[in-house]
């Protein structure tokens, strides 16, 4: 039968939760992200892996989840909007993007983040064209880009502001001791 | 009272409030059509037609049938429904019958446990097609002896004619004439999230509930009752979250009955969510125009008449509710004049049937191929005259004392900042120290080329693609803790409404606009509304919310003056609370004023009737406030490779009062980079079989982050009479930018006597006119000397 194949178990690690399901080889990840474990903050926008929104880390790198089968992703790490951060905790780059309003109707705004997350990963303090150049792969529709890389630039900020807090506090601590 | 109020204000109308709508969007939280899912829920796979024209032989689908997880299947014989065009005479059936007129129209609906399932069973239906030779031009279709796409109709479906008084002799008296063709091709509007529906038998009312990423919740409620035959009541429409919409999601289409009419067969939800390629061939398409224009001024540059003869394809159908070829060329014909004092206009409209798909709604609709048009026309005066575009423009530009100004298609354009806009413009990115440079870099092998598009935009028009409602409604509804419930018959999405129609709310009611939740998009809680299109929600439903929310607060103050034994005219109603004037310790809070009106009737004043809940309807003194502005933008071409950069980017932007200006500009920012892709790269190609070759977003192309420069940007306020002074924008980008960027190309290519008269241009493009570039050169005014592409 066209397309058929045995289902076998297949376990996931998706934001630090482990699920077991029955999948079919041909099952991509993007789908089982959303169907099969209710995930649904990410979005699937092309079906060709042009326009990104579908965009989860898998063991910190930036994948596209269309482009993956689930079966792929057994044994590694999958991070996506939902693992990112809550009200009350939120990521930086959601902190950046809703000062900057880098998102609009938000369809494309949680695989955007989670490209930003691992651009940020690979650059500390990223320039404007570090930025714009990491986030090609991502489409936005409704904002022109500029907000999101004010955003992404935004949230660099704040990590390195929360370090160089937190290297402060550690000296201070040490301080206390001594 | 009014003015003691208005000195506390504004406290949210005008400010940058982030937006209430982000926390769920930046969480993984918000619900967009597919997320929705009911158990038992059957998908839809679509067997659309191959052949751009073909009688339809046979379908097979019985092998479908018997494929696992397949709970039914439909061909034309099993569903009667045509969408109704009766002003053409045409209809078409929601699954092909007999005849396909485009690749991409539904001829088989498959229903399946998965959409996996359905799509097995789909690649088992065999149809047999007898093809048929495709109209695929405008100018082919305009031939009496081309085959008729609708055997019994023409296929000139829409004509018009219109010409001022005097037009033949101001146009043969003129001094110098010059003719251009401009041509634009197919797009369509790529919202990320793409097209669906769902519909749900509900069991506890007996009434289809229908889940559908749309502009118009009303709008869209009306259409599938009429198709369906069944009465508004029986039908409730949720919009949920939508993930971009830009005109498309305007449109009725022919796979909402079949999902509706499917559900109710089955008594079981049934959804379906178009792939992107499905989008690229079925959502509306728009533009695909051709103008064919004439034009007269005089030594000056001062234009005297301009004759436009505006061609338009409709596709195959005219689209429900909204034709778009008539839609772009009626409005276009009419706005052709723009920001000029131009006296005389002639026009000839033709919008034809071809065998591509329907062209419905996109953004900006009539806007970027009329700012084509007459932003070409003033370059291509100035290039004939020798004089520098900007010396043309303020030739032609109304001035202030202009307004009310009657434009020579006969609409009344409100007051506006059209001069003081180009000027504004060429101040941010320094005109004059970039034509200095120019001269530079040109020396140097440099082509970087500026281009100019001052602009009008027609917005909170009585009839748009959002139907022909002309006013807005608002519930607002205080609870008795003093919280606001809000609800609109809008239908955003991305706008950011339940933040500024909430801004406009919280300062009437003198409460935090935290406070405020503002409820959209379900007809069963939002009142009849036109919903969102046309750059109509901020103008006519921000005025609702403001009719609304100022009756809720005058019952307020009256109840405060009640309780507070004061003269109403002394009471100050802000930061939550009443007060007396000047005795602040003499208040109540509004939740004790809430509390007083639902549940403590008695200490209400003789008359005041119980609760704090009122419904307003908003609709504008005038039929049209028009918006204005003037974008520039600077590429670069690179000659060798024919590569086009843009590399600056500037706007001046007149929406009357702002309410949000972060939003305002986030709309600037997105319109813009619309304008750059549709000017530069995107184009739905057919191929002279009628198949569309661009089927997914590597064929067709969105700009991305290397294609958009930051775009800098300056406010200017002109009130409109619109209550709270709002003028409409979220057209006006789109409007204005192609047009800009393709003057910018022409600009950069001047030594090569381009003028550039088709979007996009392409880096192909680019290198053929550099390869032509032969001794032609602009030499006399009166002759076309330099190329047409």
């Amino acid at each position: 039968m066209a397309g058929k194949a045995l289902k076998r178990m297949v376990k996931l690690d998706v934001n630090g939760t482990c699920y077991e399901r029955e999948l079919e080889p041909r099952d991509l990840l993007v789908h089982v992200l959303r169907d099969e474990l209710g995930l649904t903050g990410t979005h699937i926008g092309c079906d060709t892996s042009q326009c990104g929104a579908c965009t989860v880390l898998v063991d910190g790198e930036a994948v596209k989840s269309c482009t993956m089968l689930a079966v792929q992703a057994e044994g590694c790490s999958v991070t996506t909007v939902e693992g990112l951060g809550k009200m009350g905790a939120l990521h930086p780059i959601q902190e950046g993007f809703w000062e900057e309003h880098g998102l609009q109707c938000g369809f494309c705004t949680p695989g955007v983040m989670m490209a930003a997350v691992g651009l940020l990963a690979q650059y500390r303090e990223p320039t404007e064209e570090q930025i714009r150049e990491g986030l090609e792969g991502v489409m936005c529709r409704c904002t022109g880009y500029q907000n999101i890389v004010r955003a992404v630039a935004n949230a660099a900020e704040r990590i390195k502001a929360t370090e160089s807090a937190e290297i402060q506090a550690a000296v201070a601590h040490v301080g206390e001791r001594s | 009272m009014t003015v003691r109020f208005e000195q506390s204000k504004p406290q949210f109308t005008g400010a940058r409030v982030e937006r209430a709508e982000d926390a769920r969007l930046l969480t993984g939280r918000a619900r967009y059509l597919d997320d929705l899912d009911f158990p038992g829920t059957l998908e839809v796979a679509f067997v659309r037609s191959t052949h751009a024209a073909a009688k339809l032989v046979s379908v097979h689908a019985e092998a479908a049938s018997r494929m696992p997880g397949v709970r039914m299947v439909w061909t034309a014989a099993d569903i009667h429904v045509t969408l109704d065009s009766p002003e053409f005479g045409v209809n078409q059936p929601v699954l092909a019958k007999d005849e396909v007129r485009y690749v991409g129209e539904p001829v088989v609906a498959i229903f399946a446990d998965s959409r996996y399932a359905a799509e097995d069973a789909a690649d088992t239906v065999e149809v047999t097609y007898a093809d048929l030779p495709p109209v695929l031009h405008i100018r082919e279709a305009l031939q009496a002896e081309t085959r008729r796409v609708h055997a019994e109709r023409p296929n000139v479906m829409y004509h018009q004619e219109y010409q001022t008084d005097g037009f033949e002799e101001a146009f043969g008296n003129a001094l110098h004439h010059l003719s251009a063709t401009f041509t634009l091709h197919r797009q369509t509007a790529v919202p990320m999230e793409t097209r669906g529906c769902m519909a749900a038998p509900d069991g506890a009312t007996n009434r289809l509930h229908v889940y559908v990423s749309h502009q118009s919740p009303h709008g869209f409620r009306a259409d599938l009752c009429k198709f369906l035959g069944v009465p508004e009541h029986a039908v409730r429409v949720i919009v949920p979250e939508v993930g971009g919409a830009f005109g498309i999601k305007a449109m009725f289409y022919p796979e909402y009955v079949v999902v509706a009419l499917a559900a109710l067969r089955l008594r079981r939800p049934v959804k379906w969510i178009a792939d992107r390629s499905e989008c690229l061939l079925a959502d509306c398409h728009a533009r695909d125009g051709i103008h064919d224009v004439d034009v007269a001024f005089d030594g000056d540059g001062r234009i005297l008449a301009l004759r436009d003869h505006l061609m338009g394809d409709s596709g195959a159908y005219p689209a429900v509710p909204f034709c778009g070829s008539i839609g772009e060329t009626s409005l276009a014909a009419r706005m052709l004049t723009g920001p000029y004092k131009i006296p005389h206009l002639s026009f000839t409209i033709d919008c034809t049937y071809s065998n591509k798909a329907p062209l419905g709604a996109y953004r900006g609709v009539w806007g970027p191929p009329a700012s084509f048009v007459q932003e070409g026309v003033v370059d291509r005066v100035a290039r004939a005259l020798h004089k520098d575009p900007v010396a043309v423009r303020r030739i032609n530009l109304l001035q202030p004392e202009d307004f009310p100004y009657r434009t020579a298609s006969g609409f009344v354009y409100d007051p506006g900042s059209y001069a003081e806009s180009l000027e504004t413009a060429l101040e941010l990115v320094d005109y004059d120290g970039f034509r200095k440079r120019q001269r530079e870099d040109r020396s140097r092998g440099v082509y970087r080329g500026i281009g100019i598009s001052v602009f009008v935009e027609p917005t909170a028009m009585a009839a748009s693609e959002a139907g022909d409602i002309p006013y807005e409604a608002a519930t607002v509804r205080m609870e008795p803790t003093g919280t606001v419930t809000a609800a609109l018959g809008l239908g955003p999405s991305g706008q950011g409404h339940e933040t500024t129609m909430a801004q406009l709310i919280a300062d009437e009611l003198g409460v935090d606009v935290r406070d405020v939740v503002v409820l959209h998009g379900d007809t069963d809680s939002a009142p009849y509304g036109g919903g969102t299109g046309g750059s109509r929600s901020g103008t006519i439903g921000g005025g609702a919310a403001l009719t609304a929310g100022r009756k809720l607060r005058d019952k307020l103050l009256a109840l405060a003056a009640h309780l507070l034994e004061a003269d109403v005219a002394d009471i100050e109603l802000k930061d939550g609370a009443a007060h007396v004037a000047g005795v602040p310790a003499q208040r109540l809070t509004v939740q004790q004023l809430a509390t007083a009106a639902y549940t403590d009737v008695n200490r209400l004043p003789e008359g005041m009737k119980p609760g704090l809940e009122v419904m307003a309807r908003y609709q504008p003194t005038r039929p049209i406030t028009f918006s204005n502005g003037t974008h520039i933008a600077v590429v670069d071409v690179d000659v060798a490779t024919g590569q086009i950069q843009t590399v600056d980017y500037v706007v001046a932007n007149d929406c009357g009062v702002l309410i949000n200006p972060t939003i305002v500009e986030g709309q600037i920012h997105g319109g813009v980079a619309q304008g750059i892709g549709e000017a530069l790269l995107e184009e739905l190609k057919y191929d002279t079989e009628g198949q569309l070759t661009t089927v997914s977003l590597s064929d067709y192309l969105l700009p991305t982050t290397h294609d958009i420069p930051n775009i800098r940007i300056r406010h200017l306020v002109t009130p409109s009479e619109s209550k709270g002074g709002f003028k409409g924008m979220g057209e006006g980008s789109l409007i204005a930018a192609p047009a800009a960027v393709v003057a910018a190309v022409s600009d950069a290519l001047e030594p090569f006597g381009v003028m550039v008269s088709s979007m996009p241009v392409t880096p192909d493009q680019v290198l053929e006119w550099i390869d032509a570039d032969q001794e032609k050169k602009v030499d006399s005014v009166d002759s076309k000397v330099y190329f047409e592409n």
